[in-house]
């Protein structure tokens, strides 16, 4: 006879629940790496990230919650090679299982990170990340030098950038690739091709955009490094990156987390220079108008109170200056000219000139003629006085000259006269 | 025989844009007498005028290096000063040195 035995068994629910149970406290599963590349990838707006991890063979879901993937350093890409460290959850109710990720890192960075750490070490050993390598930019550079891909958005920044603050800048691009086996030789000869003197560059910017960490690796490459470090003119790194830095940042004479930022630190802007120009010629016109030096300032106000609103004007001025004397000698020697002509058209009144001249002359003499005829000895006569003349008609001046008995004549003014002397006796 | 000495190197923008400053400073204090203060002054204005002309002396353009031969050559071209991007009818990547 048979007996029909009852099998044990169990519902579906206690087999999950025993299958979640298995499954969720096994250490090893709640802890493991697994290898895989991602599928179906979603990041949600709740902050999660959903995708499928896949080999050749299989396939699993997977979740990276957001408080896990909040400080990843890289974005997920469909088909990208992966390792992710989390734990299997069982859903019950479906009777399936997925991955939680905890961390998620792209496969091979571990071996990338590693060769860096020990490219940095030798490097820093040699002294190329030493500060005091590190070179000022200059404050006003003319010729910008760049370094990255001719077809990137970072050249169209950078240009963009320049142009706004100084609209007048001189840009040499180098074109490089940035990206694959090739790039790390393109930008080290690129970066030494604008050091060469002929460029005339004063400053470089070498860099590219933000990208994944595979994408910034040529950056890290030491033949990259070394090209920034010997850069013959002042060098930029300017690579887009969120937080790792690449080794050439350290090895610049200064770096930027975009290509952008870049540009504002290579290139001044242009009508700050300019303001900073005026506010100061304005402090030393109100210096000297002001004060103690109440003189020098009416000189400076008279002489120059143009200047002191634009001092471009200085130029303006000189130049005023000197086509103004330049007309007034040209107008003095035009003067010189004309009275030389006039003088010459109007010898005839001259002449009468010289006839006037010799008429008051002529009055004159008569004049003088007239006094001197005043003093003629006839006309004083005429008013009562004689000359005495004794022999040989001399004057007779002193009574000393003559004694009683001498013979004189007397001339009057109309007539002499003789007579001899009866007694000469000189006054006491 | 002497080599003939260069001139002084012109000062650069920098340098006199803090002598400027330094002028200025020193007129506002006062200490200077009439004749250095014009003198001074005067000195501020070429100043003024030498940063000007620093700052007039690049003249925008836009160069691509590219292979020329054997040799590395300069090629100008336009952009759109809003975007940056480079108007140029040539193959941008071809350009590579």
């Amino acid at each position: 006879m048979e007996i029909e035995v009852k099998p044990q068994f169990m519902t579906v629910t206690e087999l999950n629940r025993l299958v979640r149970e298995e499954i969720e406290n096994n250490p090893y599963l709640t802890n493991i790496w697994v290898k895989g590349e991602i599928f179906n990838l979603t990041y949600h707006s709740s902050g999660h990230i959903y995708f499928t991890l896949k080999d050749e063979g299989a396939a699993v879901s997977a979740v990276f919650f957001r408080n896990y993937n909040k400080n990843m350093k890289f974005r997920l890409e469909e088909g990208m090679s992966v390792l992710v460290l989390g734990g299997l959850t069982v859903f019950e109710k479906r009777g399936s299982y997925q991955l939680n990720a905890m961390s998620v890192r792209p496969e091979g960075a571990g071996e990338l990170q590693k060769r860096i750490e020990q490219l940095r070490k030798k490097l820093m050993d040699e002294g190329i990340f030493d500060p005091a390598h590190k070179r000022p930019l200059p404050f006003l550079p003319k010729r910008l030098g760049v370094v990255t891909s001719p077809t990137g958005a970072a050249l169209h920044d950078i240009i963009k950038v320049a142009l706004r603050r100084f609209p007048n800048i001189e840009i040499v691009v180098a074109p490089a690739k940035v990206q694959g086996d090739d790039a790390p030789g393109s930008i080290a000869r690129a970066i030494r091709e604008l050091g060469r003197p002929q460029w005339g560059v004063d400053v470089i910017i070498a860099g590219r955009g933000g990208g994944s960490f595979e994408d910034l690796m040529p950056f890290n490459e030491e033949v990259v490094v070394r090209a920034c470090y010997n850069s013959t003119v002042p060098i930029i790194s300017a690579v887009g990156h969120q937080v790792d830095h690449p080794l050439c940042d350290d090895a610049s004479d200064a770096f930027a987390p975009t290509p952008s930022a870049a540009a504002e630190l290579a290139v001044p802007v242009r009508t700050d220079l300019e303001d900073e120009i005026k506010y100061l010629v304005n402090r030393m016109n109100m210096a000297l108008s002001s004060g103690v030096e109440k003189l020098a300032a009416k000189l400076a106000g008279t002489a120059s109170r143009k200047v002191f609103r634009d001092p471009y004007e200085i130029i303006n001025m000189r130049e005023m200056l000197l086509s103004d004397t330049e007309s007034r000698m040209a107008m003095h020697m035009q003067g010189v000219i004309t009275s030389r002509k006039e003088r010459l058209l109007h010898i005839p009144d001259i002449t009468m000139l010289e006839k006037r001249i010799l008429m008051e002359k002529r009055h004159l003499f008569s004049m003088q003629l007239q006094a001197i005829e005043k003093l003629s000895p006839m006309n004083i006569m005429a008013r009562g006085y004689a000359v005495v003349t004794g022999a040989g008609k001399k004057i007779i001046k002193s009574v000393e000259k003559i004694k009683a008995g001498d013979k004189v004549e007397i001339r009057f003014y109309d007539g002499l006269a003789s007579a001899e002397i009866t007694s000469a006796a000189k006054e006491k | 025989m002497e080599k003939v000495k260069k001139s002084a190197p012109k000062p650069a923008f920098e340098e006199a844009l803090a002598e400027l400053e330094e002028i200025a400073s020193r007129l506002e204090s006062g200490e200077l007498g009439l004749d250095d203060s014009i003198k001074q002054f005067e000195k501020g204005i070429q100043l003024a005028a030498f940063c000007h002309k620093k700052l007039e002396e690049a003249e925008r353009k836009i160069e691509i290096l590219q292979k020329g031969g054997s040799d590395v050559v300069a090629r100008q071209v336009a952009v759109k000063s809003d975007t940056g991007e480079i108007e140029d009818d040539e193959d941008m990547q071809g350009s590579l040195i």
